[in-house]
């Protein structure tokens, strides 16, 4: 009987769980908001004007107290869409703890609106012309590019913001070390 | 034991190792470099089914590799209006078959987009070519619309034959 055999295979497992992690971040890259400028102090942060999938007015200063995920996305972005799935299980499992997901486009209601359906979105897909990406850059998007996705506290302060791929578990454990749950 | 010991160690270091790994060094090029277009007078190069002659601008496009630019997204504008252009021949590009937004055509590593003069004899003098264009990063991101300027310098007494017949190949399918 080879004693060592079980050792070598919880040492390949657990080089495997490493490696996993790895992959599961490594499309997304954290960027660091631009300093500075005026309109993206938590308040213009907060009071930047959305509408929903009905056409009414909302902002982010409804989510107050609240961690929340606002993810910057489009309805053409195929990335954008592959990460998706896996807002709506993080939004469903930290609801109840204080998280909320919140996704901004500058796209076709129509076709938001048909996505949401298809996908089962459980969080708002709020809508937006220009000012959209402006705010997308001024968090520190400089390139412009989607998905990008920031963690905003409860006063509507920056925490992170990451452009690329935001994977499901990687996510996740960054919100459970924010919000220390 | 020592063995085990050994092995757990390796084990551990390779966890650690790959969890704690950088973001990857390859952070997404500006869009004028992972798309670079460039404007060429160009006249003389028959068209393929016909004795007459194309006399324009071509935008040689040269797309980094991993990237990709949409056909249907480009838009071209040219400043100032006096020099009229007709619609852009852009190469039918690669299908590509998306589950939600269905299908649609993409550009990679090099593409040439003509834009015919609608008068043969362009007027002489230093013209802007603005170009909205949208891309992706093949699976990790795509860009928002955005701008981009070339320029074309039609000479004095430019003739329709003077410029010389384009060198790139339209549209590299893969």
């Amino acid at each position: 009987m080879k004693r060592w055999l079980p050792f070598v295979g919880i040492g390949m497992l657990a080089a495997l769980a490493g490696i996993s992690l790895w992959l599961a971040g490594r499309h997304a890259t954290p960027i660091a908001p631009q300093p500075g400028p005026v309109d993206a102090t938590p308040a213009a942060i907060q009071s930047a004007q959305f509408v929903d999938g009905d056409g009414k007015p909302r902002t982010l200063a409804m989510f107050s107290g609240k961690v929340l995920v606002v993810n910057f996305w489009a309805t053409w972005c195929t990335p954008c869409r592959e990460e998706m799935p896996g807002f709506v299980k993080l939004q469903s499992r930290w609801q109840d703890r204080g998280v909320q997901f919140v996704g901004l486009a500058q796209d076709d209601p129509a076709k938001v609106a048909a996505f949401s359906r298809e996908l089962g979105i459980n969080y708002p897909l709020w809508l937006g012309e220009a000012e959209v990406m402006a705010l997308s850059r001024r968090l520190g998007n400089r390139l412009g590019v989607l998905p990008h996705t920031v963690l905003l506290d409860g006063q509507g302060r920056v925490i992170e913001s990451r452009i690329g791929v935001y994977s499901e578990s990687v996510l996740d454990s960054r919100l459970a070390a924010i919000t220390g749950k | 034991m020592t063995r085990i010991t050994s092995i757990l160690a390796t084990a551990c270091l390779a966890c650690a190792t790959a969890a704690a790994a950088p973001p990857p060094a390859d952070e997404p090029l500006d869009p004028d470099k992972a798309f670079h277009p460039e404007a060429r007078l160009v006249a003389g190069d028959p068209v393929a089914n016909g004795n007459t002659e194309r006399h324009g601008i071509d935008i040689d496009y040269r797309i980094a590799p991993g990237y990709y630019l949409y056909r249907s997204r480009l838009r071209f504008e040219v400043s100032p209006p006096t020099l009229l252009i007709g619609a852009p021949d852009l190469p039918p590009g690669i299908e590509v078959n998306d589950p939600f937004i269905g299908k649609s055509a993409i550009f990679r590593e090099r593409v040439t987009i003509h834009l015919p003069f609608v008068v043969s004899i362009a007027k002489p003098g230093r013209y802007k070519v603005k170009i909205i264009a949208q891309g992706c990063a093949e699976d990790r991101l795509c860009y928002s619309p955005f701008p981009q300027e070339v320029v074309v310098n039609i000479p004095p007494g430019y003739r329709v034959n003077d410029a010389p017949a384009p060198s790139v190949p339209r549209g590299i399918p893969r």
